[in-house]
């Protein structure tokens, strides 16, 4: 396995292990009805979300420096990406009414991983 | 830049990964090195010319330069 897929793959558990938590979490909101306990829920996955942040960093540190560049090409264009999207929203959003259920902020988020991959692939390809 | 790498690797009968593993970088950051879609950072480009024991300027040098790589 190469370096880089190696780096990708130790990037799977931590954030599957982060979603599962979270989805437990957003269950016991659910159910749970005394405001501390649901305030713990609430922040239950931060430190999930903090053993993933850190895996990605000692990824980042194991890379060599063209796949660093590649990565931070890759980050780079999700963000913009990102940006462009809610910005778009923003205006789409002035522009007509848009139903929230379908189209909202809070949808951004989901997108971020495909953007992610462009970017990487991108990335990639301008280096083969 | 330009550079001899691909020459200096087939004089030695490494392939890229070789070469990747002598540098400790990925066989993607060599082949991208040798096909001049990136130049190395100064550290690597110092441990290049230690592991074939040439001044850097024996292998690299700028694009126009009258040197050839020879696979160009």
């Amino acid at each position: 396995m190469t370096r880089v897929n190696q780096f990708l793959s130790s990037l799977l558990l931590p954030p599957i292990l982060f979603l599962a938590v979270y989805i437990a979490a957003r269950a016991l909101l659910e159910v749970v009805d005394p405001t501390p306990l649901r305030v713990t829920a609430a922040l239950l996955p931060i430190p999930f979300f903090a053993l993933w942040l850190f895996t990605i960093i000692r990824g980042v540190r194991e890379l060599d420096e063209l796949e660093r560049r590649i990565q931070l090409e890759a980050v780079a264009v999700a963000f913009l990406l990102a940006l462009l999207l809610l910005l778009t929203l923003g205006l789409l959003e002035i522009a007509v009414t848009l139903p929230p259920e379908d189209w909202s902020y809070r949808h951004v988020w989901a997108f971020l991983p495909t953007f992610y991959f462009f970017g990487l692939t991108m990335a990639r390809r301008r280096y083969q | 830049m330009n550079n001899r790498l691909r020459v200096l690797r087939a004089e030695r009968a490494w392939s890229q990964a070789d070469l990747a593993q002598h540098l400790g970088v990925s066989r993607q950051t060599v082949n991208a090195i040798e096909t001049g879609k990136y130049d190395p950072s100064l550290p690597l480009a110092f441990h290049i010319a230690t592991l074939f024991n040439l001044p850097i300027e024996a292998i690299f040098f700028p694009d126009g330069d009258g040197k050839e790589t020879g696979e160009r």
